[in-house]
């Protein structure tokens, strides 16, 4: 977009350093990644280029709720990345605790640094991640941090709070790393990646010119491409003996023995939860997997704890292929301040402080996909704050990341959020392959992404629709096309010209057919609530004031202050007959304007 | 572009048992719904008198319709309003119809909102209006509570329970594909959802007022020939239905029509006489009679008052004294007439079915006896109102699909398309279901996490 920004962060080695799997993409996660992708984010291609492992999740279950998933080159990734950056235009790094904000008159005006600078700003974006008064638990053992062998913002928080700006703690957790050459793979059942690697970019429109892998600037490896080089991952699962471990030490643990008070995700749980809610299950499933090719260390997915060390090495050792295991990195829980997320805007800007906006972890979610992309449409809204330019908001129809916004800033969370396929009502419509399709008139209207990229994509749309259009009235004979690939009697790529299209627009085309009837059937469900979405609340609106409104919807629409009817809609406890009262006033606070 | 408002239809009169019932319709399709149930393009502003008859031609009411083409109307809006009998179960009927011609249930203050939004009426007015409706929005809110306390809580929060829990199946093998999860169960997933299907046909067949209620309760006329059977129905309608004549054997099957009376709707059935040595051609009309008796809800036993009780037959004096009827001594205009107080705790009346004398009081009789019923069952079924019916019939078609999804094979995603969908009818009637709901079934159900 071309402003000037300067990127502060405590450690410029740990710009996008995966803190836990080294893994990107995964259900709704790696619709996400591809959403990222179409408003000119980094992740997409930055995983292609350093990932490892590839697989398309959910082949059986249809064509919208595939995902793509990698394992990347932790290192490898997270150096392309501060690459990429420090080649970036208008882009200054620098390194430096950020130990307060600068305020004034409900404005940030920039921020305040442990080297004693003060750097000064017209909109700031907070990304603490798991930083703010960071607090890692090993059992008993405590220490400072926002992951093991970082620091912890001890300070930030604050500055947030003399703002207005309410906290609160969340925890997540992580299991411990192992040396490779300690395991037993012949123990285990191998896990390849798929033959044909799914990638994440858009390689069709995108050009790839500047493709590169940080191991190979310099020297450019002949053969190699994107996904050339997969491993493997290994499965095995804990046993009898892990759980007796487990049940015998349950009061060693942190989670269990009232040391932690932030809240844990259910989906994520760690293994004293596995076996205490779950007990009737004799086994739960680990996975090993590699943390990247030049090195040994693998990361054991399935068994995060917050047990003492010792008991760790028992636990570990107890697992079939790991009876020598050597632990590199001790499992850990950590605990963090978040600042509850209905606090913001959809466009991610603090309703407290003007020029502010949250990205990412301190917001109450959790994974680096959904980190990703908030922090896009905040940066993205940021620079349309300061050339006051409507924000980026993103509709729930389409995008995922349009429903963890507005999930977010409209419901707030009490467990770190992460994304489902189930969480998006219209889940039909954001299948991964059309997400430069969906988000073409956002990336086109706020800059996002070069005139030619756009221009292919537009071709592509197009292209999709002429097909679309053509099988749906060209008879084959006696049936359209259309018809006869609903009812299974003729595939679209025995059409003879259509054979001749790219795969990405052939597999769209063929899901647009097949799937008619229901994208139609949600397309109408859109329509009807965009009645909604079009009528815009002003911000100040006086809810307690208003006539007829009910107390308790007044109080949760001030507290939400939501931009639109439709989101108004969605707090939970504001009824049909609070909208039609909204809406009266809207109208009325329109009519007013225009007068 | 906005997409075109709905069609919208709502009872705008209050609920309940009142004399008139007044149903407006507004929005695009109004023009064209006009015509069709006026039979023909109504002219603007005039009350027209018409029988209305549902889509399967069946007679519901006889009402008064008003036309107000866009934009003198109340809402700005082409708008019809049909004024009908106050009876629930008509004003239930009609809108049941209007839903099934493709109107949707108005939302509180829609006519409203959408009268301000036409420019009909200015803020103030709206907020009056809003003020009124909220107030009714609490009212009805309470009503619902106090339902919802009831039977009719219970039962939608456990056909949601089930749903969510068979969402939550779908949804773990969609959302979570990699984790360590039990083998799928399909037949057990659509055991379970045809379980669910059976009970919300149930749940919407015997949600309103109990079958009876809902078909009108089956009132069966039944006497000796001659007793003055078919001068009785023909005088409780009003109108010269039914063949009379002093042959006795005139009806030789039974016919049926249907009247309001009070709140409730009757179907009247006219039947041939109990003759205790009939003629075979009248046995085959008595067997009919017979077979209506035995599903009767009220027995209206007409005896002719010369005859006194010691010349009935025994059929007549078993039916006397069926807890379903009231006895009818028909022709007490005649000088031969003899009172009687039988001694049955049947309610006895004495009428004359050619002047009409003791029909207020039999008319009377009849809806004691009908309340009486509605209380009983009342109890026990739940009234859950033409939206409701409608959401219910929403939900059961979308149960449908995703059961046909489940047995064809059709990918996860579709099926969990329609469970959502079912899913959204539900909270039409309970109030939105939140996705958070179905995680928590999701993730106590199976240990999600790597
Ligand atoms: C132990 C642990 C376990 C996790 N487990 C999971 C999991 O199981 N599943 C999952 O999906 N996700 C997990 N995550 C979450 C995932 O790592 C995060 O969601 C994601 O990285 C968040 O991205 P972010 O950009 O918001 O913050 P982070 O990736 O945490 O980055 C924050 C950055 O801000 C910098 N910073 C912080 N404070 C300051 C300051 N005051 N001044 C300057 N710089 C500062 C830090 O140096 C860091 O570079 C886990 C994280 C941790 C730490
Ligand atoms: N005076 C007098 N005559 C009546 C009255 N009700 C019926 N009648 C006469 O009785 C005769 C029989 O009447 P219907 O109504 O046909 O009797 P029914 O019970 O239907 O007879 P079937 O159909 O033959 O069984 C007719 O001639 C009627 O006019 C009454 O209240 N008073
Ligand atoms: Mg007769």
């Amino acid at each position: 977009m071309g402003s000037s920004t300067l990127l502060l962060t405590g450690n410029i080695d740990t710009i996008a350093q995966m803190s836990c799997n080294p893994a990107i993409g995964g259900q709704a996660k790696g619709q996400m990644v591809r959403e990222i992708d179409a408003l000119g984010g980094e992740m997409a291609i930055n995983t292609d280029v350093t990932g490892i492992q590839f697989r398309l999740l959910n082949e059986s279950k249809g064509p919208a709720v595939q995902s793509p998933r990698a394992q990347c080159d932790k290192k490898a990734y997270q150096y392309r990345l501060k690459h990429t950056l420090e080649l970036q235009p208008n882009l200054e790094i620098f390194q430096a605790t950020v130990t307060g904000l600068l305020i004034s008159q409900g404005r940030v005006r920039g921020c305040q640094t442990n080297l004693d600078l003060d750097f000064r700003a017209a909109t700031v974006v907070v990304t603490t991640g798991t930083f703010l008064r960071g607090l890692m638990h090993i059992g008993q053992n405590k220490n400072e941090g926002g992951r093991l062998g970082d620091f912890a913002a001890r300070t930030l928080s604050a500055s947030f709070v003399a703002a207005g700006i309410e906290l609160r703690r969340l925890k997540t957790g992580t299991p411990p790393r192992i040396l490779g050459r300690s395991i037993d793979f012949t123990r285990m059942e191998e896990q390849k990646g798929d033959h044909q690697p799914t990638f994440f970019a858009f390689h069709d429109t995108r050009r790839d010119g500047e493709l590169f892998h940080v191991e190979h600037t310099f020297e450019r490896r002949l053969g190699w491409a994107p996904g050339c080089e997969q491993v493997s991952c290994w499965t095995t699962h804990t046993t009898g003996e892990t759980a007796q471990i487990v049940r015998d030490n349950l009061h060693l643990s942190a989670m269990y023995s009232g040391e932690i008070e932030g809240v844990g995700p259910r989906y994520c749980p760690s293994i004293e939860d596995k076996f205490v809610r779950f007990a009737d299950k004799p086994r739960h499933l680990l996975f090993l997997e590699p943390e990247g090719r030049a090195t040994n260390e693998y990361y054991v997915n399935g068994l995060s704890t917050s047990l003492p060390f010792d008991v760790q090495v028992r636990l570990v050792r107890s697992i079939p292929g790991l009876e020598k295991a050597h632990l590199l990195r001790p499992a850990y829980a950590v605990e963090y301040d978040f600042a509850p997320p209905t606090q913001l805007f959809a466009s991610l800007e603090s309703k407290k402080v003007e020029g502010l906006f949250f990205a990412g972890q301190i917001n109450g979610t959790s994974g680096y996909e959904e980190a990703a992309c908030q922090g896009l449409v905040a940066g993205v809204n940021a620079t349309n704050k300061v050339r006051g330019v409507p924000p980026l908001i993103i509709g729930r129809q389409e995008a995922y990341t349009g429903v963890l916004i507005d999930d977010l800033v409209t419901k707030g969370t009490n467990e770190p959020y992460r994304m489902f396929t189930s969480r998006a009502e219209h889940r039909l419509l954001l299948n991964h392959g059309s997400a430069e399709l969906r988000l073409l008139g956002h990336a086109a209207k706020h800059g996002l992404l070069g005139a030619d990229r756009l221009q292919r994509i537009t071709e592509k749309r197009d292209r999709i629709q002429h097909w679309v259009s053509r099988l749906e009235s060209e008879r084959c004979p006696g049936i359209t096309w259309g018809d006869a690939i609903r009812r299974h009697e003729r595939a679209a790529i025995e059409h003879p010209d259509f054979a001749r299209e790219s795969l990405p627009v052939r597999q769209e085309v063929a899901y647009r057919i097949v799937y008619k009837g229901y994208l139609e059937r949600e397309q109408r469900q859109v329509e009807k609530l965009a009645q909604m979405e079009h009528v815009r609340l002003p911000v100040d609106l006086d809810y307690l004031s208003l006539r007829g409104l009910r107390r308790e919807s007044a109080v949760k629409l001030a507290a939400i202050r939501p931009l639109t009817l439709g989101q108004a809609s969605r707090i939970s406890g504001v009824n049909p007959a609070d909208i039609s009262i909204l809406m009266v006033h809207a109208a009325a606070g329109r009519a007013g304007e225009s007068r | 572009m906005p997409a075109e408002p709905d069609t919208i239809a709502a009872l705008s009169t209050p609920a309940g048992t009142a004399a008139l019932a007044v149903v407006r319709i507004c929005g695009p399709n109004t023009a064209a719904l006009s015509a069709a149930l006026a039979g023909g393009a109504p002219p603007p502003r005039r009350a027209l008198r018409r029988d209305y008859h549902d889509r399967e031609g069946r007679l519901i009411d006889d009402v008064l319709m008003t036309y107000f083409p866009a934009p003198r109307s109340y809402s700005g809006e082409d708008t019809l309003e049909i004024s009908c009998h106050g009876s629930p179960y008509i004003v239930q009927t009609l809108l049941e119809d209007l839903h099934a011609r493709g109107c949707r249930p108005a939302l509180p203050g829609e006519f409203t909102q959408r009268a301000f939004l036409n420019g009909r009426i200015d803020l103030s007015q709206a907020e009056a209006v809003m003020d009124l409706i909220q107030a009714r929005g609490e009212r009805a809110l309470h009503a619902a509570h106090q339902q919802l306390r009831g039977a009719l809580s219970e039962r939608m929060e456990g056909l949601i329970d089930r749903l969510l829990s068979l969402l939550a199946q779908i949804e773990a093998y969609i959302d979570f594909p990699d984790e360590d999860l039990p083998e799928e169960d399909k037949a057990s997933v659509i055991n379970h959802l045809s379980d669910l299907l059976a009970d919300t046909s149930h749940l919407a067949a015997t949600s309103r007022f109990g079958e009876m209620l809902r078909d009108g309760v089956k009132t069966v006329i039944a006497g000796e020939p001659n007793a003055g059977k078919s001068s009785l129905l023909n005088r409780l309608l009003g109108r010269e239905r039914a063949l009379v004549s002093p042959e006795p054997g005139t009806t030789r099957d039974f016919l049926e029509e249907r009247i309001i009376v009070g709140a409730h709707c009757l179907r009247l059935i006219d039947t041939a006489g109990l003759n205790p040595a009939p003629a075979p051609l009248e046995e085959l009309g008595m067997m009919r009679t017979r077979e209506r008796l035995a599903e009767a809800d009220l027995i209206l036993v007409v005896i002719d008052g010369r005859r006194p009780e010691e010349l009935w037959t025994d059929e007549i004096r078993i039916l006397s004294r069926d807890p379903r009827s009231i006895i009818v001594l028909n022709k007490s205009d005649l000088s031969e007439f003899v009172d009687w107080d039988g001694a049955t705790s049947s309610p006895t009346l004495a009428v004359s079915a050619l002047t009409g004398a003791g029909m207020e009081a039999l008319f009377q009789a009849v809806v004691a006896r009908v309340d009486a019923y509605s209380l009983e069952i009342g109890a026990d079924a739940v009234a859950v109102s033409a939206r409701h019916a409608f959401a219910l019939a929403a939900a059961r078609a979308e149960l449908e699909c995703a059961r046909a999804n489940l047995q064809h094979g059709a990918a996860a995603e579709l099926t969990a398309s329609h469970l959502r969908g079912a899913l959204s009818a539900f909270g039409e009637i309970t109030g939105k279901v939140d996705n958070e709901r179905m995680l928590d079934q999701l993730f106590a159900a199976f240990c999600i996490g790597k």
